[in-house]
């Protein structure tokens, strides 16, 4: 392979961006350092596991001895895929802006667009960390209010946070139908199926 | 015979209101699920196994049954009309569905898929229903280091073939295999993993692994996109009656039949769902018509609709959901994620798949089986003639779609534990679940490892210390030798054809640049 590698020249879609470093588009790596430093945690932890006495030999550190094995395999093997393999450009800055190029037929554009709808690997190439903040910290504002408040005012505060962060704008609307929402959601379940949920300041009053 | 009666016996208990009610509330979610892009049976299963805990099991499984199918019934429709799968088992629909539509024939296509679909599930399900008391009978000869043997084959099967690279398959397995082995191990009463956490002690739960991964995760996976993706108008069209003319089910009819041959061995083997199958009929059928047109000078519609490119692959889809539920009651062996979350079902209750279920639980058994018939008619009910307003489903919102997801997985976890700290795996879970998808490491095989994990421990260990720690008894038996033989070939297969198909990407990328298609 590395032999080889010189004489075939990378093809023009895959080179990496002029510029950009050799780890540009390896952000892969990250996942492979992930997957050993869960290896060496699982290393420690079975080193250091507390075995009861008298356990015969396939004991509770057996199983765990093979899992981390595999785990440092698949993570060293990961690692070695993505450093070998031609780096994914990013969608956004190296591929040909086709639509600019050449102009494009109602039908050929619908096709384009349908082409990113069923193979959403280049535009899911950068993460929407705004996006997926937004929706990430209305559930730890769920986990937080969720037992001091009860379940229908942070039901509703996770409903409308994600629904904003998905681009829900009719703010007034969207409140409501969070709050409509959680109602219920606690009328059907905990009402009918005798689920527990916490009913929190609202306790007294329902 | 033994079987029918059970069977008959089966449907009278599934022949009750409330019965009948669980299966159509179950076929009209499973639809709804289908229809939807991005969602699936998987997390509707998910989603609704911690809510309906205090339900009574029969009633709770033929709900599931139902999503289950109604998911493969319901993932052609918007294949067909918009040319947007709503599973990945309706791709290979896709391919000629929607071509069919273009030419205005979306109502034939549409009716040859739930059609397809139709008789896909129901041989399916008859040849579980008689031949179960067999698979029983090989099952019953199943000791430790045969367990161990299924649960190994279960792993590398779905590692292997499901995902598009073996690498990211095991990369999958290995953090399914470590999130099983956290809590208290059950035969020496060592922690293991947990940190000194007290809410670890009992494990992660399998509710927590399932949501968080395919519901919270596909919920972060659309936010970090959707401001990214160009806005797409869906519009619905090609309403019309669903009439097949003679000519068409001449033509269809050999190739659902064809298409369920393929389905049917699919459903046994663990390959993580029912896309494999479905593009081999595709590309089957593809090949009979070019056969076709050489021979007898009928034309190759391929390429611009061709009905049997609809029939074949919708009816293998479905056929794999019948034998699914085969080998997950009669084994205890998950064969795709919605069958894995099934299991975690029974588990829930308090039952164990497997052979010995039918003993104990037969009643539930043969009333879950009746329901998978009368849930098909129900689904071809549904789907034959209102295929174009279940697409109309798409005209949701997103943002409230999966607000609602959300707030229905927070409600899933906390409602099966009333605890605060599995709200907070189920955050870390989803945040997992989100890099999965954004480097294309597969669900299925964390899935199935988490459920089957343990299983695969604890056989491995009571096989080794039965023989004084021999590891030769692992391969003592004429069934786990061939379950090895068997992997083996499969992995060994998949690599042969990976490297041809790498090979010929890279022949194609040395041919000149203006070959390649535009568009």
């Amino acid at each position: 392979m590395d032999a080889t590698a010189p004489a075939t020249p990378p093809s023009p879609d895959t080179r990496p961006r002029p510029g950009g470093s050799w780890l540009t588009g390896r952000s892969e790596l990250a996942v492979a350092a992930l997957l050993l430093a869960m290896a060496a945690f699982l290393a420690w932890q079975t080193a250091t596991m507390h075995v009861p006495p008298e356990t015969e030999f396939p004991g509770p550190r057996f199983f765990p001895v093979l899992v981390t094995i595999l785990m440092t395999a698949a993570g060293i093997a990961l690692a070695v895929l993505v450093a070998v393999k031609p780096p994914v450009p990013a969608a956004d800055d190296s591929a040909p802006h086709e639509a600019e190029a050449e102009p494009e037929t109602n039908l050929g554009h619908m096709v384009q667009d349908q082409a990113t709808g069923t193979h959403p690997q280049h535009a899911a190439e950068t993460i929407d960390w705004r996006t997926v903040g937004i929706v990430v910290g209305a559930l730890v504002v769920f986990i937080v209010l969720l037992e001091p408040v009860g379940w229908l005012l942070s039901g509703a505060v996770l409903f409308f946070g994600v629904s904003y962060a998905l681009g829900g704008r009719r703010i007034a609307l969207d409140i409501g139908i969070a709050l409509v929402f959680s109602s219920v959601v606690q009328l059907l379940f905990v009402g009918a199926l005798g689920l527990n949920l916490p009913a929190g300041i609202l306790g007294g009053i329902l | 015979m033994e079987a029918l009666d059970s069977l008959l016996v089966g449907f009278s208990h599934a022949l009750t209101p409330t019965n009948l009610l669980w299966a159509l509330i179950g076929v009209v979610l499973g639809t709804a699920v289908g229809v939807l892009p991005g969602l699936g049976s998987a997390m509707a299963v998910a989603l609704l196994l911690p809510v309906t805990f205090q339900l009574d099991p029969t009633g709770a499984f033929i709900m599931f049954a139902g999503v289950y199918y109604g998911g493969l019934f319901g993932d052609s429709t918007t294949s067909i009309l918009i040319n947007t799968p709503g599973n990945s088992s309706a791709i290979a629909t896709a391919i000629e569905g929607y071509k069919m539509s273009l030419r205005g024939r979306a109502p034939q296509a549409l009716a040859t898929s739930a059609i397809g679909a139709f008789l896909g599930a129901i041989i399916s399900t008859a040849l579980i229903a008689f031949f179960t008391p067999t698979i029983i009978e090989v099952a019953l000869q199943f000791g430790p280091a045969e367990y161990f043997a299924l649960a190994m084959f279960a792993f590398l099967a779905t590692s292997a073939v499901v995902s598009t690279s073996l690498i990211r398959g095991l990369v999958s397995l290995a953090i399914g295999l470590t999130i099983a082995m956290v809590g208290i191990d059950q035969q020496s009463g060592a922690e293991r993993f947990t940190l000194g956490i007290p809410e670890l002690f009992e494990g992660i739960s399998v509710v927590t692994v399932t949501v968080g991964l395919l519901a919270f995760g596909e919920v972060l996976h659309v936010a970090a996109r959707i401001h990214r993706d160009p806005a797409r108008k869906d519009t619905v069209r090609g309403t019309g009656r669903p009439w097949l003319s003679r000519a068409d089910v001449r033509r269809t009819f050999p190739a659902w039949l064809r298409g369920a041959g393929f389905g049917i061995p699919f459903g046994v083997i663990p390959v993580g769902g029912s896309e494999i199958p479905t593009f081999l009929a595709y590309g089957n059928e593809k090949r009979m018509a070019k056969r076709r047109a050489a021979r007898k000078g009928t034309p190759d519609e391929f390429g611009s609709g061709a009905i049997e490119g609809v029939a074949a692959p919708e009816a293998a889809a479905s056929a794999t959901a019948g034998t699914a539920m085969g080998a997950l009651l009669g084994l205890g062996l998950p064969t795709s994620a919605t069958a894995a979350i099934m299991l975690a079902a029974f588990q829930q209750y308090g039952m164990q798949p497997g052979p010995l279920l039918f003993e104990r639980n037969g009643e539930l058994v043969w009333a879950l089986l009746a329901s998978l018939f009368i849930g098909s008619v129900m689904l071809l009910i549904l789907n034959l003639p209102f295929a174009p307003l279940w697409a109309k489903l798409l005209l949701i919102p997103k943002n409230y779609l999966y607000a609602g997801i959300t707030v229905f997985a927070a409600l899933g976890v906390y409602a099966a534990s009333s605890s605060v700290a599995d709200l907070v795996l189920l955050l870390l879970l989803g945040l997992l679940g989100l890099m999965m998808r954004r480097y294309e490491i597969p669900l299925a095989p964390v899935l199935i490892a988490v459920i089957l994990g343990p299983l695969a421990e604890t056989n491995l260990r009571r096989a080794l210390t039965e023989n004084q720690g021999d590891p030769s008894v692992l391969v003592a038996s004429g069934i786990s030798i061939g379950l090895y033989v068997v992997i083996v070939l499969a992995v060994g297969f998949m690599a042969v054809s990976r490297i041809r198909e790498r090979r010929m990407e890279r022949r194609a990328a040395e041919a000149p640049a203006d070959a390649e298609p535009r568009g």
